[in-house]
């Protein structure tokens, strides 16, 4: 392995470096690693401490050839040159340097060089490569890879690669965990680092993005995927929230562009587990679990049987809080029944998964104490349920709750979806409806509207993550609840028609529509409010969540603006 | 003269008040190292922190201040009347010791901490001495029933989460 070689190279090799700042590194830097710098390492270059001296110098030439040849210098270097083996970081500013300096041949474009054998476990050994003369990678001109995210590029090369799935998040599930930060970033630094002012660039970065999204909204294809590329070599240079918002919606787009959609089977999969580590990293469904279910629970005082049907069962996480309540109100627990409904997974196993939760479920209650009955349907979309299959009882007899969390708006991707499964709940006679969406707007007709919105709101988004991570950036949690994230991204930016499913409204919008349903508005009590605010304590960047009371309905946001709402309904009275 | 007789009196004073210290230090030693009069004693222990010092003092302090009918005391200081299901249910759950730990003091240390954190830390006028402790999380934090009650669900989310995913999961 090369760098075993390296090691040996290191210890022979001479250790004064000439440039004074060049010592500082070496005094602190363990060797441990083969001589690599380990700074440098981290970010996926691979740069011998003995060498830094001389990189240093380099990267000083280069920026003066950078800062005197033509003014925008970024796109010249994207399009034109021959990019030797990046992560080696000597070997790749010796190469642009050369090309800097012959700067007559701009037009000279090396396309149709294919990335020959590239399969998708050399994503991984990007950063073991052999010395220049033998194996020079070369990136394509068209290369999608040019977006960090190996996921486009797989799927262009699936002559070669047959296994390799098209999914990011499925991909990092592929790397052996010891490498997986080290071979992310490598993937990023695959193109070229610009060195530029880092907030200049942030907001080239977001102009780019948009000028990209109203390319795509001219439908003017040639324009928005040169721009898409611009987006990744800018997206490279930034940190944090920033970077990854922008690689995801660069990813989305370049989907739009090339037609390449995510195959529905993936999106399915693995979509519990990924919410499983959105609720174990973020406040947002918690709080709507917790704000839900103090609402089912006042719309449950004083009955003796009751019934809730789960929309969005999961793993039913929202249930044991309720469970344990109604197990330790004054005059003791009711007769709990809990029907819930999932969607087919693609491997089948979705009954039994629902089972298990079922299981589960019925031994906590056995364990605090409540008669408890499990029911679970498995159903493509709500559409196809409706009120006859659920067994309602009367409702003198039983009180019925339904529940709706990040539900709804799936429905409004098939027309006249959401009012078929609005009368079905109608028929269902409840006692209260409770659903908790998306507080924003992704689903206006205009796509640049939806993408501008959509990139606000996952930017804040991203952002409250970023602080909520910030002990631990790494944990799987946080990796998988960005890969959540970046799936919605994907579906909002990327799909249209019904495989758009992430159409999201704003609290006003689904208030317009549960009134013309025939549903009033129940205030969400004081109690549903201090519980969400104490709970947020307990989260880390705790000080940049706001729990808003809107009208009797409750928004959680991250500083000013609000990222999700719960609002709760009941059947209008009857005449 | 006068200042001799003082110092017999005091002297006297002094053994006297030697004898009574030894006396008294012998009672205390028979009260706090006897497994149901401690426990009587940390009954009026008000405050978790407190009691789960006493549980670091020696083996026997840990096995009596360890014991759940103490803890459902601190938990349920502020419920006039407690549900009748609740030590059943709670028991069932991990326990009172599990709830005060695991839930119950995070979210008491962070309300604390955040109130504490929001005056800015003055200057010190004595730059030799060492920074004040205001840094400590206090558990003077006033708390009632909604904390309790806030506790309570997260120690039936994370007993859910615990049982078992073995099922060909």
């Amino acid at each position: 392995m090369e760098r075993e070689r390296d090691r040996g190279k290191a210890e022979t090799a001479a250790g004064g470096t000439a440039a004074g700042k060049m010592k500082s590194w070496e005094e602190w830097q363990p060797q441990a690693d083969g001589g690599m710098d380990e700074l440098f390492a981290v970010l996926g270059y691979k740069v011998k401490s003995s060498d830094m001296a001389a990189v240093a110098n380099k990267l000083d030439q280069l920026e003066m050839a950078m800062v005197t040849t033509m003014e925008d210098g970024i796109s010249h270097l994207s399009t034109d040159t021959i990019h030797y083996n990046p992560s080696d970081l000597s070997g790749w500013v010796e190469s642009l340097l050369t090309e800097l300096s012959s700067a007559s041949n701009f037009d000279v474009l090396p396309q149709q060089i294919g990335v020959r054998g590239e399969s998708s476990s050399n994503l991984i050994s990007f950063s073991n490569d052999k010395p220049i003369q033998k194996n020079r990678k070369v990136i394509y001109d068209y290369d999608l890879r040019a977006i960090p995210g190996g996921a486009i590029c797989s799927s262009g090369n699936e002559e070669e690669n047959p296994n390799h799935e098209p999914d990011i998040g499925i991909k990092r599930h592929r790397f052996s965990p010891g490498t997986e930060f080290l071979d992310n970033t490598s993937l990023a630094a695959a193109r070229p680092v610009v060195l530029v002012d880092s907030q200049e660039t942030g907001v080239r970065l977001v102009h780019t993005l948009m000028a990209c999204a109203e390319a795509v909204q001219r439908d003017n294809m040639k324009l928005a995927d040169a721009l898409v590329k611009h987006v990744g070599i800018l997206a490279v240079s930034q940190v944090g929230p920033m970077r990854k918002v922008a690689t995801y919606f660069a990813e989305a787009l370049a989907r739009r562009i090339y037609k390449i959609y995510p195959h529905d089977s993936l999106e399915s999969s693995y979509s519990d587990v990924l919410q499983m580590h959105f609720y174990e990293s973020c406040p947002y469904l918690k709080f709507a679990h917790f704000t839900a279910n103090q609402a089912i629970l006042e719309a449950f005082a004083g009955a003796n049987r009751v019934h809730v049907i789960d929309f969005s069962l999961k793993q039913g996480m929202q249930w044991p809080a309720l469970m344990q309540a109604l197990a330790l109100r004054p005059g003791g627990p009711p007769e709990f029944r809990l029907t819930g409904i999932e969607p087919p997974q693609p491997d089948n196993t979705d009954a039994l998964l629902l089972q298990q939760v079922g299981w589960k479920l019925a031994q906590l209650a056995e364990t605090v104490g409540v008669e408890f009955k499990f029911r679970g349907f498995v159903s493509k979309s709500l559409v196809d349920l409706d009120a006859s299959v659920m067994d309602i009882k009367p409702d003198n007899v039983e009180a019925v709750a339904v529940n709706s969390v990040f539900e709804f708006h799936r429905l409004l991707a098939r027309p006249g979806g959401i009012n078929k499964v609005l009368n079905s709940i109608k028929a269902m006679n409840p006692k209260i409806v409770t659903i908790v969406e998306q507080e924003a707007n992704h689903n206006g007709i205009v796509f640049l509207d939806r993408f501008n919105e959509s990139l606000h709101y996952y930017s804040t988004m991203f952002d409250s993550l970023e602080s909520s991570g910030s002990n631990q950036p790494n944990s799987e949690d946080f990796v998988m609840t960005e890969v959540y994230l970046g799936r919605q991204i994907c579906n909002v930016v990327a799909c249209e028609g019904p495989d758009r499913v992430e159409r999201h409204e704003t609290l006003s919008q689904w208030r317009g529509r549960m009134n013309s349903a025939g549903f009033d508005p129940v205030p969400l009590g004081s109690n549903a409010f201090k519980q969400a605010s104490m709970l947020l304590a307990l989260f880390a960047g705790g000080d940049g969540y706001r729990v808003e009371e809107n009208d009797g309905s409750l928004m959680l946001g991250w500083h000013t603006r609000p990222l999700i709402a719960t609002s709760a309904w009941q059947l209008k009275p009857a005449e | 003269m006068k200042r001799p007789l003082a110092a017999v009196g005091d002297i006297n004073m002094n053994k006297k008040l030697k004898q009574q210290e030894e006396e008294m230090s012998r009672e205390a030693e028979a009260v706090l190292l006897h497994d149901n009069l401690l426990f009587e004693v940390l009954k009026h222990v008000d405050d978790g922190r407190t009691l789960a010092s006493a549980a670091c003092v020696s083996r026997q302090w840990k096995r009596t201040a360890q014991d759940e009918r103490l803890w459902e005391l601190i938990c349920t200081k502020h419920y006039n009347s407690t549900p009748l299901q609740l030590r059943v249910v709670v028991l069932a759950l991990g326990g009172f010791r599990r709830l005060y730990s695991s839930h119950l003091w995070p979210l008491l240390r962070q309300s604390s901490s955040s109130s504490s954190s929001s005056s800015p830390s003055s200057v010190s006028a004595w730059p030799c001495l060492p920074p004040a402790p205001a840094e400590r999380p206090r558990s003077k934090a006033r708390w009632g029933r909604d904390e309790v009650n806030l506790s309570l669900s997260l120690l039936s989310i994370k007993y859910f989460e615990k049982m078992s995913f073995n099922r060909g999961k």
